[in-house]
């Protein structure tokens, strides 16, 4: 989140899209509660009615996978009715610079695709500039190649009843979210934007988060209290995974994984390390070298020096991938079906439920030689050898199960959605042979460095590891490493010595001369010679009662609660909304006052967006793999050709079709729209709850919602048996029959959508089919997560035998 | 913890709030030690299990879904002891099985219960529930969490709950926040408190954005309380009794006169 939960007090509307926290985030309901006390409207976009709408204000609900459409109408509402935050957008966002001639968007495409490579020469969209290699502006938006004109320009298409045919919305209810949303332009009117997997598991989910980003700007919405992108992280502590850098692409603190290019640290800094765009940008990512050799250091200490490139060698470099598709989830369980991955280590995790196709995943770890399950439960993964319709004796792979604890029986930190990291004690002892994360990771790592003391191919990276987190592996040596510190005696910028072996106090002090270590430098400031800030519980609120408590817990980066609070005041340090302030210049103290400024520097010049190389907020985006504007296209399955443009899907979407297992089916066979979804009672796959008795009374068995007008034509009542089925598979579960799911009428006729929660396997107190059997190997253009969010299906009333 | 207010308790039940979630069920099940239920697909529209209160489950989320033309709504409601000002039950029960307390709580004796059910012919609103399973069955409802408010602590239901759906303190706080609720946001709530004047007043205020019969509620119901109907005769009783021994001890000794004369004057007829 830009924001944190807390912070949704603050905001006069809401707007869920893509989530549902009444049921997937229900603590947070309580923030939620008490800004709908303080008069607040709560917006909830879904293609079913459930938990969370029945407290908002406004349900409007949408076909799945139609999220551009809906929220491209609303940036052409905004932009007609001039509901735009102007001196915002005109100072703090690239709305005034200008385009080269080399980018233009027609029939549905961008300039520069190559349909070959099924890829954009994103050098095509690169800016005009002017005499000094800087990008041209106008200041006055009305140059027709600045960015607000073409952003203008390509939502023109994107007109009420253009949206309402694509999502099926009624036109009524958009008309009221758009203009209840979009009053959130007023400098002292601020809007929120909740979502969660709704919004990120398509094909084109990254730019369904674009197009939030670009609405958020348009209204002066970042950087504010009540405002934000904020994204409900979808696991406990999956902040802090990927905070931790455990996705294939990223290091800690969101640095970038070398490639083989990067054949040495200068040739890997000067790839990843951003030149500012502008003189009026901070551009604090400038500082990456600082962050990486910290890194380094923390990882192989003595061992990393400045004459052997700080030991940049031994970190793993990305190749292509599998059949040159990367490293993510989707081509990892293709690279197993192959036979490519002998072992693997499944630790916390239940992919043979909760993996897209899954069939196709529990077919590649059929293939492995060894797995390792580190979980609570012995789930569907651990038990794949001997699910339902598989010979044990067939399968030759090596399990181990090692128990792990929960979260209750171990300490440390867990990071929410809001990157707070809250520090827990331990509150009971494990059971039996359970053991933490954290033991069972430092034992292996200790046996394999044993193992690599004698010989072993290329030991050096693992012989010299730094490792030492204390015969019983103790987190707080592991925290107070990620904050880091001082390897040598060294004088700090403004002449205070600090000896060697101190915490560093904040990431400005990390150096890139071998002089400081830090395992992550986002969490630099967070364990401090002060203590272990994450262990705070001062629930005293800061001078400006916004609710951001800065001293309970710890918050990265460097506490500041707001990301971008610059943006929330003008070029004076007067906040736009001086009721709901976020941080001000006090202009006698020469201080700012309230939150973390994100910038310490005096009001100004310098732009607030400072981690981007632009330092404004991007309404035109030429990193993004398949396009800077968002663009509707249908998802990969849809029953309906695309009625605005002659591209029926991204044309960047990674589409698996190299197995059996990756079937695609058309409308005439799967007319009706299928979609994933979770409940309160249960948890992910179920691997927790399908285990305990109470929940499971509450709700035992798997089941399918369908929409009273389905189920009338196809003879199904409640409780009936039905068989679901896509081209990848069909699975039985109970139909549950309601009026909240009712069919879209979409470009003339009336489709049926149906939702699946994908709570249950073959394992736990009560079994149910796998819905994510039905879900296809389908990727985002940018980060490949999967679109499990919309496939095609049909469905039948089981006969009875 | 601390040393609660002597003054009698309440809980608010505010369904506008309620998002279903039914943490409350499962504090519930948790502080009572209930066993979980075995169930197959659920009993009401909805999610909602089990159909009804019963001796595992004392209190029950029931799922509405209201369509208003095209609108579909999902409402919830909170089945649960109203813990009656002058509780029918605790007037009912042969053995005084059931008490009401001072701090609020109709408390439950179960090893008084011989379980007769009279308390469930006499509840309004069809709380106590037998444990038909049971070789020696008593009646099951909720206790108020009796012991953890007399500890200072609020309910299990209430403590759990994320959205602050359930409220609790003391009732007359807890009245006062419910009529400010309705006054500050009429457009949210009918202007009616489920609980209040009901047989004479409860310890569980409901409020809701829709009529109460819509939700699983039973309405209709008196204000007078419930013990109320009985003991305008009931306390007759005494006074009855007494006139009778009367009226039949002086037919007697009249009798017995008669009989004594007739017998002195030597009638041998």
């Amino acid at each position: 989140m830009t924001n944190h939960w807390i912070d949704m007090i603050n905001a006069d509307v809401v707007m869920i899209m893509g989530g549902n926290p009444a049921e997937d985030h229900p603590i947070s309901m309580n923030w939620l509660t008490r800004t709908k006390e303080r008069g607040a409207y709560i917006l909830h976009v879904d293609p079913r009615f459930n938990r969370t709408s029945s407290i908002a204000d406004v349900f409007a609900k949408l076909r799945s996978g139609t999220d551009i459409a809906f929220v491209g109408g609303m940036i052409k509402y905004a932009i007609d009715n001039n509901r735009i935050q102007q001196e915002y957008v005109r100072e703090y966002t690239n709305a005034s610079w200008i385009v080269g001639d080399g980018y233009g968007f027609a029939d549905g495409l961008f300039a520069g695709f190559d349909p070959a490579k099924k890829s954009y020469d994103r050098a095509r969209w690169v800016w005009a500039l002017d005499g000094q290699g800087q990008p041209r502006r106008d200041p006055t938006l009305k140059h027709p190649r600045c960015v607000f004109q073409l952003l203008k320009a390509h939502f023109s298409r994107y007109d009420v009843d253009t949206v309402c045919r694509i999502t099926g919305t009624p036109k009524e209810a958009y008309l009221r979210v758009c203009d209840l949303y979009t009053s959130t332009f007023a400098p002292d009117r601020a809007g929120t934007w909740l979502y969660a997997m709704g919004t990120a598991q398509h094909s084109h989910g990254t730019q369904n988060v674009r197009s939030y980003a670009i609405l958020q700007l348009l209204l002066g919405n970042i950087g504010v209290a009540g405002g934000g992108v904020n994204a409900m992280r979808g696991e406990s502590n999956v902040q802090g995974s990927t905070d931790q850098g455990l996705n294939n692409d990223i290091l800690p603190g969101y640095l970038r994984t070398p490639v083989e290019a990067d054949t040495d640290l200068a040739r890997y800094l000067k790839r990843v390390t951003p030149v500012a765009a502008n003189p009026q940008s901070v551009n604090w990512l400038q500082n990456t070298p600082k962050y990486v050799v910290s890194l380094l250091k923390a990882w192989w200490g003595e061992h990393a020096r400045p004459d052997n490139d700080f030991a940049f060698a031994y970190l793993p470099k990305l190749g292509q991938g599998f059949q040159g598709q990367g490293y993510a989830f989707l081509a990892l369980t293709h690279a197993m079906l192959a036979g490519d991955v002998k072992g693997l280590f499944c630790v916390g995790q239940n992919p043979a439920v909760g993996g897209a196709n899954a069939r196709l995943i529990r077919a590649g770890l059929d293939k492995l030689d060894w797995m390792v399950v580190v979980d609570l439960f012995e789930h569907e993964t651990a038990g794949f050898w001997k699910r339902p319709g598989v010979d044990p004796a067939k399968i030759p792979t090596e399990v181990f199960v090692l128990p792990a604890t929960s979260a209750v029986e171990k300490e440390g930190s867990i990071v929410n959605s809001g990157r707070w990291a809250q520090w827990r004690s331990r509150a009971v002892k494990p059971i039996a042979a359970c053991r933490p994360d954290l033991e069972i990771i430092d034992g292996l790592a200790k046996a394999v460095k044993r193992g690599y003391e004698k010989d072993g191919v290329f030991p050096e990276p693992i012989r010299h590891l730094a490792w030492d987190y204390g015969h019983e592996a103790d987190p707080h040596k592991v925290a107070r490493e990620l904050n880091g510190r001082y390897l040598a005696d060294v004088t700090q910028p403004d002449g205070t010595p600090v000896a060697a072996g101190k915490q560093v106090p904040g990431f400005a002090q990390l150096r890139d001369d071998g002089s400081t270590m830090s395992g992550n430098w986002i969490y630099c400031g967070g364990y401090t010679e002060e203590g272990n800030l994450a262990a705070r519980r001062d629930a005293t609120d800061a001078v400006n009662g916004i609710g951001l408590y800065p001293k309970w817990a710890w918050v990265w980066p460097m506490n500041r609660r707001i990301l971008y609070n610059r943006a929330s005041v003008n070029r004076k340090g007067e906040p736009f909304n001086p009721r709901k302030w976020v941080i001000r210049w006090n202009a006698e103290k020469k201080a700012w006052e309230g939150d973390v400024p994100d910038g310490a520097m005096p009001p100004g010049e310098m732009n607030p967006f400072i981690m981007l190389a632009s330092g404004v907020g991007q309404l035109y985006a030429p990193e993004m793999v398949d396009g800077p504007f968002p663009e509707h296209y249908e998802p990969v399955e849809s029953p309906v050709r695309n009625p605005l443009s002659k591209v029926q899907s991204s044309p960047c979407a990674q589409v698996w079709q190299s197995t059996e297992f990756d079937r695609y089916g058309t409308a005439e066979v799967f007319p009706i729209v299928a979609t994933t979804f979770r409940v309160s009672e249960h948890w992910q796959t179920g691997a927790m709850s399908r285990n305990m008795p109470w929940l499971v009374g509450l709700v035992p068995s798997a089941f399918v919602e369908i929409g009273t007008a389905l189920a009338t034509r196809e003879g199904i009542k409640s409780g009936d048996r039905v068989i679901v089925s896509s081209a990848r598979g069909s699975i039985e579960v109970y139909a549950l029959v309601t009026e909240r799911f009712q069919p879209f009428f979409v470009d003339g006729r009336l489709i049926d959508e149906i939702g699946l929660p994908w709570h249950w396997g073959y394992a736990g107190i009560v079994p149910g089919d796998i819905a994510n059997d039905l879900t296809a190997s389908v990727g985002d253009a940018n980060t490949q997560i999967p679109e499990t969010k919309v496939f095609l299906c049909n469905l039948r009333k089981k006969s009875p035998t | 913890m601390t040393t609660p207010s002597a003054k009698p308790k309440a809980m608010i039940q505010d369904n506008t709030r309620c998002i279903g979630c039914r943490a409350c069920m499962i504090a519930c099940k948790s502080w009572n030690n209930r066993p979980a239920d075995h169930t197959e697909f659920f009993a009401g529209a909805g999610y909602q299990n089990p159909i009804d209160l019963d001796a595992n489950n004392y209190t029950l989320i029931t799922f509405n879904e209201i369509v208003t033309g095209a609108q579909p709504d999902w409402v919830f409601g909170r089945q649960l002891c109203m813990h009656c000002e002058h509780p029918a039950c605790a007037s009912a029960c042969p053995t005084t099985a059931l008490t009401k307390t001072a701090l609020g709580p109709v408390v439950f004796n179960e090893s008084r219960c011989i379980g007769c059910r009279a308390c469930m012919q006499a509840c309004p609103f069809l709380i106590p529930k037998y444990d038909y399973e049971n070789l020696n069955p008593k009646i099951h409802k909720c206790t108020f969490c009796a012991d953890r408010i007399e500890a200072g602590l609020k309910p299990a239901c209430a403590t759990v709950c994320p959205t602050g759906a359930i409220s609790f303190g003391d009732r007359d706080d807890m009245v006062a926040e419910a009529k400010r609720r309705i006054a500050t946001a009429p457009g949210t709530y009918i202007p009616e408190i489920y609980g209040l004047d009901e047989v004479g007043g409860t310890s569980v205020l409901h409020l809701s954005s829709v009529p109460f019969e819509q939700i699983g509620y039973i309405t209709g119901l008196p204000k007078t309380p419930m013990p109320d109907l009985t003991h305008r005769w009931l306390r007759v009783t005494p006074h009855f009794f007494a006139l009778l021994y009367a009226v039949f001890g002086a037919l007697t000794w009249i009798m017995h006169r008669r009989s004594s004369r007739s017998e002195s004057k030597g009638d041998t007829m």
